[in-house]
């Protein structure tokens, strides 16, 4: 696969990403995943450094395994979670998109997010870094791994994973 | 804000026990708690493993007073206003950093650890009138300054009881805490703040709130039930929730002070990372402290800025009230030095699912507060209740007590009682009356 194909496939998996959760559609978000993907936002633990052993320090969101993906999404289809009724409305931009590593088996791929949230807290935005693994099943990319580095530090608000 | 009316936002007799909901969107309100509670008690500050070797500092607040606590060459705490003694910039601009002296970054004064005055920026062509200038112009030290078992106090009055005996029964859960570990305890790496559009003591009282876990957590538990229901998970890899669904004894403590504590049974032991170490605890403690260690949840609330918490996870979580509708809550894993690795991990992924405003249950309470805050301008009804176990009273010295001699107050034998908010109502009404009759 040459370059630009290869960072078309790639973009094309993350609008789409992007697409499903702005429009909820949560199962058909889950279907863009590995069974052992892990979905990974780490926290600050200062003003320019982040958690990096996700292992054994804290997190903001460690989901390993797409069952923990799940978990998320069967919470929120309960509608008895008092954070997520009413659940905000958002719109991800999702750009800079660029081909770190291109192998047989996975691209790796940078980005750069915002997400316009609207809810009970007004209008806010937050933005920061995506670093993805996709990797192709079958002649199919999927998401095998997502790291989501979040700038916004003290938080407003519920932050769930179509929030970022 | 006089003495009497004070007075009459609080009624507690015979009728029951009620607030006025004003205390919650109150500035002037909110203005008599800083300067009357938060910087005349005891407050926490840090903890020591924040702040590990010569020259580590950590910035915060007490009540509306920035300040830091720094690590001294002979192992000592210093605690210092965050305010440069000359024209008030702050000196140290970073939560937390490590610094051998400390050069303010708007006119170049330089200060020891200790808060002694080193360099004037050009002294010499100052024309001070005074030879002493130096001298007389050291840091502000935090008037009381202690650490228990690891955990720094201080308090912005020195007319303040001893620490121990403020601490009072606190002291209990806070050992059963500090002994899961020969070497104690240290907060894990990373923390997570977040804004509260609500008042302070939403907060206070949520923390320590065992009867809205049934509903506004029966969704966490249904979804850890899910998870368990479709995968084989076993001991550390199950997450405790038979709290959240009721089916195990509970019970609540007035520990006096302001200081509450809520405790429940745990329903799977063999969840929690301490269960490794049973060995250890069953041969160190007495069988009643390996009890409390082992067998039961506790909330505790260290008045009025502090969360200690031992249930799935272990956090402390601190309050930065900032407005009468507005607080900072930062929350922080805590956990035993040394522990295994698999045992920090599980410990870690079972915060993540529940503390944070990422997680599954935290973001819930923080919805359910600020609901609370808006609901509460409805004030054509002004009273908030706090009737439960009002009949179910164990006074000082009655039923079951802590394993020391620190008799709590008052318990009851069901932690969805709120009559633990009577004494932290009581001790934040009398705290304000002792500023407004000084």
């Amino acid at each position: 696969m040459n370059h630009n194909s290869a960072l078309s496939l790639a973009q094309d998996l993350i609008f789409l990403e992007a697409e499903h959760l702005d429009q909820k559609n949560w199962d058909a978000w889950l279907d863009l995943y590995t069974e052992d993907a892990v979905f990974w936002m780490p926290t600050w633990i200062n003003e320019s450094q982040t958690t990096t052993q996700p292992e054994t320090e804290l997190n903001l969101l460690y989901l390993k395994g797409r069952s923990h993906l799940e978990d998320r999404i069967y919470r929120l289809k309960t509608d008895d979670s008092f954070a997520s009724v009413p659940s905000a409305r958002t719109v991800h931009l999702v750009s800079n998109v660029r081909l770190a590593q291109t192998e047989e088996s996975h691209l790796t791929v940078k980005a750069n997010w915002m997400v316009h949230s609207y809810g009970i807290h007004g209008a806010l935005n937050r933005g920061g870094y995506y670093d993805y693994k996709l990797r192709k099943i079958n002649g199919e990319l999927k998401i095998a791994f997502k790291k989501v580095t979040m700038i916004d530090d003290k938080l407003i608000g519920p932050v769930d994973v179509f929030h970022v | 804000m006089n003495s009497k009316a004070l007075d009459e936002l609080i009624v507690d007799g015979k009728d029951g026990f009620k607030v006025h909901r004003s205390i919650y969107t109150d500035e002037e309100i909110f203005q008599l708690e800083m300067e009357h509670i938060f910087e005349k008690s005891w407050v926490y500050v840090a903890h020591e493993s924040q702040i590990k070797h010569h020259g580590d500092y950590f910035s915060t607040t007490i009540g509306r007073q920035p300040i830091f606590v720094v690590r001294l060459s002979n192992g000592e705490i210093a605690g210092h206003l965050n305010a440069c003694a000359h024209r008030a910039s702050m000196l140290v601009p970073l939560e937390s950093g490590n610094a051998k002296a400390i050069r303010c970054r708007f006119h170049g004064w330089t200060f020891h650890l200790n808060g002694q005055c080193l360099v004037v920026k050009n002294e010499d062509t100052g024309a001070y009138s005074n030879q002493n200038f130096k001298q007389e112009n050291v840091l502000t030290p935090l008037p009381k300054l202690q650490s228990y078992r690891g955990f720094i106090f201080a308090s912005l009055s020195s007319e303040v009881p001893s620490l121990e005996d403020w601490l009072c029964g606190t002291k209990d859960w806070i050992d059963c805490l500090v002994d899961q570990s020969p070497e104690g305890l240290e907060i894990v790496k990373g923390s997570s703040t977040y804004t509260l559009f609500g008042n302070w003591k939403l907060q206070a009282e949520n923390g320590v709130d065992g009867y809205h876990v049934s509903t506004v957590h029966r969704v966490f538990a249904s979804t850890i039930a899910n998870r368990e229901g479709k995968h084989q998970l076993k001991d550390l890899g199950q997450t405790e929730a038979g709290r959240i669904t009721g089916q195990v004894p509970s019970g609540s403590y007035d520990f006096g002070h302001g200081h509450m504590g809520i405790w429940t049974e745990r329903s799977k032991p063999q969840a929690h990372p301490l269960w490794l170490e049973k060995e250890r605890i069953d041969r160190e403690f007495s069988q009643e402290k390996a009890q409390w260690m082992l067998f039961r949840t506790r909330n505790l609330f260290m008045f009025p800025n502090a969360f200690l918490m031992d249930n799935p996870s272990t956090q402390i979580r601190t309050m930065r009230p900032l407005s009468a509708n507005v607080c900072e809550v930062t929350v922080r894993c805590i956990a035993p030095v040394g522990e295994s690795v698999q045992a920090r991990s599980a410990r870690l992924r079972k915060f993540e699912d529940f503390y944070l405003t990422t997680g599954m249950a935290t973001s819930d309470d923080l919805a359910a507060l600020e609901s609370v805050q808006e609901g509460g301008r409805a004030s054509l009804a002004p009273w908030n209740h706090f009737a439960r176990g009002v009949g179910a009273v164990h006074h000082k010295g009655e039923g079951e007590l802590m394993m020391s001699e620190h008799a709590p107050e008052h318990t009851t034998q069901n932690w969805d009682h709120e009559v633990i908010y009577h004494g932290f109502y009581r001790t934040w009404r009398s705290l304000i009356q002792k500023g407004l009759t000084a």
